[in-house]
Parts: structure tokens; sequence; C-alpha cells
């Protein structure tokens, strides 16, 4: 028997096969990461603090490039082996739309309260990071079901909690998390990448076509 | 005729066969796919994916629309309305009455 169930949820990972989404994700992480590494290192009254200002604009530009950068890629490597397909834009019911806005409201209203209360909570941004990375990624991860993706998720909140436990300061803490966890996304997603290739190897020049009957 | 096996006796036969069920389910989730995409997903021959495809656009379930990307052509294949309506209607049948049995 055919399980519907089954062919919906594989198609939906066929998506993420080739680990390209994971390296994409994991370059942005990256970036942040660099952002707040140069924030640490450059003093205030250094003229590089302008040259912080692009860099931060420069990746919030590769964030809105990431889907384009990543078709691209799909372009070249991924619809000539396996096909070309392209997924729904789910759009959020207007209930889910709010029960999201409110979420995030409440997650950070009671981050700004905990940081108001105690600035020694400061010390907590990176297990907070991992924390909410984490639980984002396992949601993400039941929704699609491949393994990696719960691993990443875990990994996440691993790494958030055992940069705090060492101790080396918020900024600091937050550059080595976003650094550690991207560096861990783009391992994954060559891994994957990999994989993908030597299974998929590029059909027959014709092979992308269906028959003279359509 | 027992109770329970009422709703398959009308259950959409054009989307029953396994093959083709298997093609409206990927369809459904994605905008549109090639004919690459379904050959791998479904592991059909290309005789049999195309004879399928075609059953399915004849009920008006899919749209196939040829077309190139550069200078390699492409065949597109997309859910329309009915065939999501009929898909929809089809799972729910299905699921209630293994619900049932």
């Amino acid at each position: 028997m055919v399980d519907i169930e089954k062919i919906e949820k594989r198609t939906i990972q066929s998506f993420y096969e080739d680990g390209l989404a994971e390296i994409a994700l994991g370059l942005i992480v990256l970036l942040l990461g660099g952002y707040f590494f140069a924030k640490e290192v450059v003093s205030e009254n250094s003229s590089f603090r302008a040259v912080l200002d692009v860099l931060f604009v420069l990746v919030i530009v590769f964030g809105f490039l990431a889907n384009r950068i990543l078709r691209f890629f799909k372009r070249r490597l991924t619809y000539p082996r396996t096909g070309y397909v392209t997924f729904k834009k789910k759009e959020l019911s207007p209930k889910r739309r709010v029960a999201t806005a409110v979420v995030a409201a409440i997650i950070s209203a009671s981050l700004a309260a905990l940081y108001g209360l105690s600035p020694s909570f400061k010390a907590l941004y990176p297990a907070v990071n991992g924390l909410l990375f984490g639980v984002a990624g396992l949601l993400f991860a039941n929704k699609v079901g491949l393994m990696r993706f719960y691993v990443l998720a875990a990994s996440s909140a691993v790494i958030g909690v055992a940069v705090t436990a060492a101790g080396i300061g918020d900024i600091k803490g937050i550059f080595l998390y976003y650094a550690i966890f991207g560096a861990a996304l783009i391992i994954s997603g060559l891994a994957a990448l990999v994989v993908y290739l030597h299974r998929s190897p590029r059909p027959a020049a014709d092979a992308s076509e269906g028959p003279d009957a359509h | 005729m027992p109770t329970e096996l009422h709703g398959l006796a009308d259950i959409d036969r054009i989307i029953h066969e396994p093959a083709r069920l298997a093609l409206t389910a990927i369809l459904s989730v994605v905008e549109s796919a090639d004919f690459l995409y379904l050959q791998r997903e479904t592991g059909l021959t290309k005789g049999n994916l195309s004879s399928h495809l075609a059953k399915l656009e004849e009920a008006g379930y899919v749209t196939i629309e040829k077309t190139y990307r550069g200078r390699i052509p492409l065949t597109l294949v997309r859910l329309t309305d009915t065939g999501a309506a009929a898909y929809k209607a089809y799972r729910a049948r299905f699921k209630k009455f293994l619900e049932k049995t």
C-alpha cells in the first residue's frame, strides 16, 4: 500500500538532501559571529567602527540574498541530478501569525526583564541563543524528519550552554557560539552535499526531459 | 456490502492507482516539479510516468508545461486546483476508511 504521509514527508526532505540550505545558514551564522568578534576586538573610538556597520549591513544583505544564492547553486548542482522542483510558499494563517507574534513578544519581554533585573544575565546570552536556536531547530527537525537536523538542534543547545559554562564573557561567548554552531552547520551541509553528489550522479543529457508523448 | 466499504466504492479511481497516488502526493507538497524529479521520486520508467501523467492531465488534475531552462528542455508538472481538491478528498476518505477498519 502507498504510504501517503511518508511520500509527502520524503518530498519535503528532498529539498534538504543536498545540504546547500545548511551551508547557506551556516555562512549567515558565521558572518554574525564575525560581526560580534569584530565588535569585541575593535575599540569604540576606532575608525574601523564604520567598517563594522558595513559588515552588519552585509550580513543582512547576505541573509536576503541567501535564497537567490541557494537557487543559483541548486540550478547548477541539484536540478541536473535529481530534477527541478519548487515548493509552495506557505502563508501563515492569521491565527498562527498572531500566535507567533505573541510567543516572540513574550520571549523578548522575558529576556529584557531578566536583563533589567540583573545585568549579569548578559553572561547567559550564549546559552539563551543556543537554547532558542535549539528549540527552533527541534521544531523544524520535527517538521522535516531528518535525523541530522535533530543533531544540529541538540548541538546548538549544548554549544550555547557549554560556552556560557566556560565563562568567557557575553560578546566573546556569543562570537564563540555563532562560530562553532556556524561551523557545525557548514560541516553538516558539506557532508550531506558529498553524500548527495556521490549518490546522485548526473544522468544522461536527455533524462531531464520527458518523452515526446507530452 | 459492509458499511465500511461503502465509502470505498465511489473512491476516485484516477488517484487511487498507486503510481498516480504517489504522483499526486508529491505534487500536493510542491509548487511544480519536472519530469526527472518525478521519475526519481516515484521510481517509474519514462513510459509509465508519461502515461500516468497523461491520465492525470486528462482528468484535469495536473497541468503539463513544456518549457526550457537555458537550452535544456524542461517538462513542468503542477497539480491543478481540481487535482488538489480531489487529492484532499481522497486522502480524507481513505483515512476515514482506515480508521474504521
